[in-house]
Parts: structure tokens; C-alpha cells; sequence
């Protein structure tokens, strides 16, 4: 460091006081509420529990138990795939709906808006829990079947499994794909088409070749969004899920509400943050975080 | 929430008067797949309020007639409606601690400081970390700690963690927006800190700093897995809910369901008209 940059580091460092005292109560809070608890569930990953309790220790079997069992391995592949599965399929939902909703005149776009909005402001225990007396047996879709004649036995194959889970997880989750999606596509430059138009782009070629490629930066930040709340999700899994839909979420909770095998619910836990730590990271390197959670607007 | 809320009010202003080049054929079917996911979004819903008035023991159809019956269960239920009480009450002290951080932190974030990345990076953290495990680290570090869970310690921490970051990343946005000259005007012309603060930047930002509080009321009114995790004796609507479904479907559910719905809905509604207000204010 030249003596010139340090210098000026050194005023900057003088001038920061006022900056850190207005944002010491909350820097406080969240070391000690959020990066303090953090460290603690790392340290007690290594920790031993028995039926008298968790004991701190330094021992790695918690971690063996995981990666030598396929069980855990496999659950967390799965998880891993539900979560880029209905990452792929609200994408595929949400973004004829952003661009329709970019192409919207008049009065029309915020009422719409609004309408895409009022659902996701219930709790999501509510949202998933709306889609049982829809698709279980005496559910809606059941009734509405045998009441047409077209089957003669309600169909089981609707619920419980794992793609309830992804009607679950994209009903409740895809406002986050969509609103990225819709900004980018709103601040898209109309004369950027109407030049594609001009020079004998056809509207499919305009749409792959300009729209599409200009939303990208709404795309990564939806995908990133989705993704997160997909992984760790256990509401969703837990209610539509069944046996075979369970996910990663509900084997680490199950270890704190049920087994009490804190020290290795732990090491679950620091497997799943590992994982979504190193997926944000990546993915952060494409875009800034701050604009990934500020629906692409940051 | 709150933040795709703030985003897609600019648009509320802003869209009216864009032309844009229509494509015939391809807004047809744009418009016939819009109205599709309408229906998958507000299809549920409407079948959930449908359900609440049935005349039925079984939670489902057919539907044998209309009642109210099960509003009555609900509201006649003490654990509810002290669940209600308690979630309400929640709300608005979690609200009113996140929005203040989040206003003193916004605030700092107008300066330029040594670490402010740091700093945002960790104002993110609870959002990055994935829900449930936003519940166990408090979980284990209550537990280690030997403090007891109850509404307004564990759960209010919990609420208070994972309200933060919507409210900073809702306020910040129109902090950042406020004109410094106005501030410094107010400088120049002999006003101190404090009256700065208290005479130009809060009655300007007062609106923004509304709809915060609403928003936040919301996410907390709404939050389930964290709380799962902390909660005590005293329980919130959502964990109350969340019982009455995995232990039995009991009847009355989509009643409950249809309430739940009606008080954020309102309380967003709410906040989504101050924001406009801010939003309109500011431009």
C-alpha cells in the first residue's frame, strides 16, 4: 500500500464514526442475534450428543454419519433437484406473465400488478395448506372428476408425492421470479425492438435475439431467489409432500423436534448453509447480491 | 415482500403513459396465458373461501349448503383468538424495532464508511440463510444460553432477524432518494442535528417510513418457520394453524384460512397505499 492510499484510508477510517454509530444498533443486533448463533451451530456440528444431552467436544462423526450413509446423500440430491426444478418451472411460468405485464397500457398494469401481488401477502402456511382440500381424495379436483363420470374412484396419485411438492413450491414462490423478470423487461429500451423491427427481425427473432437476452439479469436474480426459498423449504414437503416428497428441511428439523440429536442435526444444517452458501456465491459473481435481492432493481 | 412491493410501486406512477408496438398474434396468446395464471393463483383462494361456508363436517366437497357456522367455531376458539392477539401484538413491536435499525442503518448508509460492504453483506444474511435455519441457530443458541422461549424474547428476536432486511432494503431506497441538499439547506440556515432529523428528514420520509412499519407487520404477522422453532407456550396464528392441520384437518380450517388472508391482505393493502403515497411524493 503507497503511503498515498494509506493516508487517505486513514482519513476515511476518521471520517467513519458517524457512519458506524447510526449503524451500530443494528450491526449489533445481527452479530449477536444471526452471526453469533451461526458460529455456535458450526462449533456444536462437532459436538457429541447422547441421551443426557449435546456436549461440546471436537469429533467429525456427525459429518462421517452423513457422507458415509446414501441415505443423506441421496435426500440431499433430491432436494437439490426439486429446488432447481421448481427454479426451471416458475421461470417458465412467470416470464410470458412479466412480459405481458411490461406490455400492459394505461391503468391496466398496476391493477394487474396488484392482482399479482394480493395472493403472495398471505402466509405461505395458509397458501400450501389450500392446495389439500383441493387435491386429496374428497378434494375439488376428485369431486369435480367424479361428478363428470370420468373416473369412478377418486384418484390418490394427486397428493403426497413429490410433484404436489412442486405445484406447492411454484404456487408459492413464483411472485419472486416473475417481479425480477417484469423490472428488467420494463426498463427495456422500446427502440431497441422497434430498430430489431427495423432491420427485418420478425418477432420471434426480436424476442430471442434482443428480449431475452437483455432480461437475463431479472432471470438470475428470480432463479436465485426461488432456489433459496425452494431448498430450504418444510411446510411445503412436510404437508403435500408425503413419505416420498420429504426434503432436506424436514430430516434437519426432524433431528431438533423429534430425535434431539442436536449435534448432528447441526451438521446437517452446516451441510445444507455450505450448499446455499456456494450456489449464492457463484451465482453472486454474475450479479451483484444487493440487486438479487432487491428484485433486480437495486 | 415488502421490497418487490416497493419495486413494482414505481411502476404504479410511472406506467400510464408508454406506448409500446404491440404483436398481434402473440399478445393474443399472451393474454390467453395470463388470464390462465390468474386463475391458478386466485383459483385456490376462492375455492379455500367456498370451502369456509360449507355445510360440512369433512373439509372438501361436495358442497351441502351455506353456513357461517364455522366463523363461529373460530372465533368462539380461545387458543385462536388469543393466537390472534399475540401475532398482532408481535407484529407491531418486531415492526417498530426493524424499521427503527433499519432507519438509523439506512441513515448511515448516506455516508461513505470503512466496511459498509461488510455491513451489507450481513443486513442480507438472514434473508440468504434459508428459513429453517434461521430458526435453529436461535434455537441452539437459546438453548446453550438457558433462556427459556417466549413470545416477546425468542419469538420477537426471531421475527425481528428475519423482518430487518426487507425493512432496510424498503427504506433504503428512498433514503438514498432524499436530496442532501435539503438537509444541507436546512444546515446552512443554522438548523442543528437533531432538528435536521426531526424537522426535515422525518416528516419527509414519514410516509416511507409507514409503509415499512405495515410491510414489516406483515411479514411478521406471516412468519412460520422461524418461529416454529422458539416459540414457547404463547403461539402465533400461523403455528396455531399449522397444528390444527397436521394434527387433524379440522373443520373450521378454511375459515381460519379466509381470516388469516383477510388481516394481511389489509395490512399490506395499507402499506401499499402509504408507499404509493411516499413514491409520489419523492418524484
Amino acid at each position: 500500500m503507497s503511503l498515498a492510499v494509506r493516508s487517505a484510508f486513514r482519513q476515511r477510517l476518521a471520517a467513519s464514526g458517524p457512519g458506524w454509530a447510526l449503524a451500530s444498533p443494528a450491526v449489533v443486533w445481527l452479530i449477536v442475534f444471526s452471526v453469533l448463533p451461526i458460529g455456535l451451530m458450526v462449533a456444536m456440528s462437532f459436538w457429541k450428543s447422547t441421551i443426557y444431552g449435546t456436549r461440546p467436544d471436537f469429533i467429525f462423526d456427525n459429518y462421517r454419519r452423513i457422507f458415509a450413509n446414501s441415505l443423506y446423500v441421496n435426500q440431499l440430491l433430491s432436494t437439490l433437484r426439486i429446488a432447481v426444478s421448481a427454479t426451471i418451472i416458475s421461470l417458465l411460468v412467470s416470464y410470458p406473465i412479466a412480459l405481458m405485464l411490461s406490455r400492459l397500457k394505461g391503468a391496466f398494469r398496476p391493477g394487474f400488478l396488484l392482482l399479482l401481488f394480493i395472493p403472495f401477502w398471505s402466509s405461505y402456511v395458509v397458501r400450501t395448506f389450500v392446495w389439500l382440500p383441493i387435491l386429496g381424495r374428497n378434494g375439488a379436483i376428485n369431486q369435480f372428476l367424479l361428478w363428470l363420470g370420468v373416473v369412478d374412484q377418486p384418484l390418490d396419485f394427486l397428493l403426497y408425492n413429490e410433484g404436489a411438492v412442486l405445484l406447492g413450491l411454484v404456487y408459492v414462490f413464483t411472485l419472486f421470479m416473475t417481479l425480477p423478470i417484469y423490472v428488467t423487461l420494463d426498463k427495456l429500451d422500446p427502440a431497441l425492438l422497434e430498430a430489431a423491427n427495423d432491420l427485418g427481425a420478425r418477432p420471434l427473432q426480436a424476442f430471442a435475439r434482443v428480449i431475452v437476452p437483455l432480461s437475463l439479469p431479472g432471470v438470475m436474480s428470480g432463479s436465485i431467489m426461488v432456489f433459496l426459498l425452494a431448498v430450504g423449504v418444510y411446510v411445503t414437503p412436510q404437508l403435500l409432500g408425503g413419505p416420498s416428497g420429504l426434503m432436506f428441511g424436514n430430516i434437519i428439523a426432524a433431528q431438533f423436534l423429534s430425535d434431539n440429536n442436536w449435534a448432528f442435526g447441526s451438521a446437517l444444517a452446516v451441510v445444507m448453509m455450505v450448499v446455499v452458501l456456494s450456489v449464492i456465491l457463484s451465482a453472486g459473481r454474475l450479479v451483484g447480491l444487493q440487486q438479487a435481492f432487491s428484485g433486480g432493481h437495486g | 415482500m415488502s421490497v418487490l412491493a416497493a419495486t413494482a410501486l414505481d411502476d404504479v406512477g410511472s406506467a400510464a403513459q408508454r406506448p409500446r408496438r404491440s404483436l398481434n398474434g402473440w399478445s393474443i396468446a399472451l393474454f390467453i396465458y395470463a388470464t390462465a395464471f390468474y386463475l391458478f393463483l386466485y383459483g385456490p383462494i376462492a375455492i379455500i373461501v367456498l370451502l369456509s361456508f360449507n355445510n360440512s363436517e369433512v373439509t372438501g366437497l361436495p358442497f351441502r349448503g351455506a353456513t357461517t357456522h364455522w366463523y363461529e367455531v373460530v372465533f368462539a376458539r380461545p387458543d385462536l383468538m388469543s393466537a390472534l392477539f399475540n401475532s398482532i401484538a408481535l407484529g407491531f413491536i418486531s415492526a417498530a424495532i426493524a424499521t427503527a435499525m433499519a432507519f438509523f442503518l439506512g441513515l448511515s448508509f448516506r455516508r461513505d464508511y470503512v466496511g459498509q460492504q461488510l455491513v451489507l453483506g450481513l443486513v442480507l444474511l438472514p434473508i440468504i440463510l434459508p428459513g429453517i435455519l434461521g430458526g435453529i441457530v436461535l434455537l441452539i443458541f437459546f438453548g446453550y444460553l438457558g433462556i427459556r422461549p417466549g413470545l416477546y424474547t425468542t419469538v420477537l428476536v426471531a421475527h425481528v432477524n428475519w423482518v430487518l432486511p426487507f425493512a432496510f432494503l424498503t427504506l433504503n431506497g428512498r433514503l438514498q432518494g432524499l436530496d442532501r441538499a435539503v438537509e444541507e439547506a436546512a444546515m446552512d440556515l443554522g438548523a442543528r442535528t437533531h432538528q435536521v432529523m426531526l424537522r426535515v428528514v422525518l416528516p419527509i420520509i414519514r410516509p416511507a417510513l409507514v409503509a415499512t412499519l405495515l410491510f414489516s407487520f406483515s411479514l411478521s404477522f406471516d412468519e412460520f418457520i422461524r418461529t416454529l422453532f422458539v416459540m414457547g407456550y404463547d403461539r402465533t396464528v400461523p403455528v396455531v394453524l399449522w397444528s390444527a392441520i397436521v394434527d387433524r384437518l379440522a373443520p373450521e380450517l378454511p375459515a381460519m384460512a379466509v381470516i388469516t388472508i383477510l388481516i394481511s391482505t389489509a395490512g399490506s393493502l395499507c402499506g401499499f397505499a402509504f408507499a404509493a403515497r411516499a413514491s409520489k411524493r419523492q418524484a
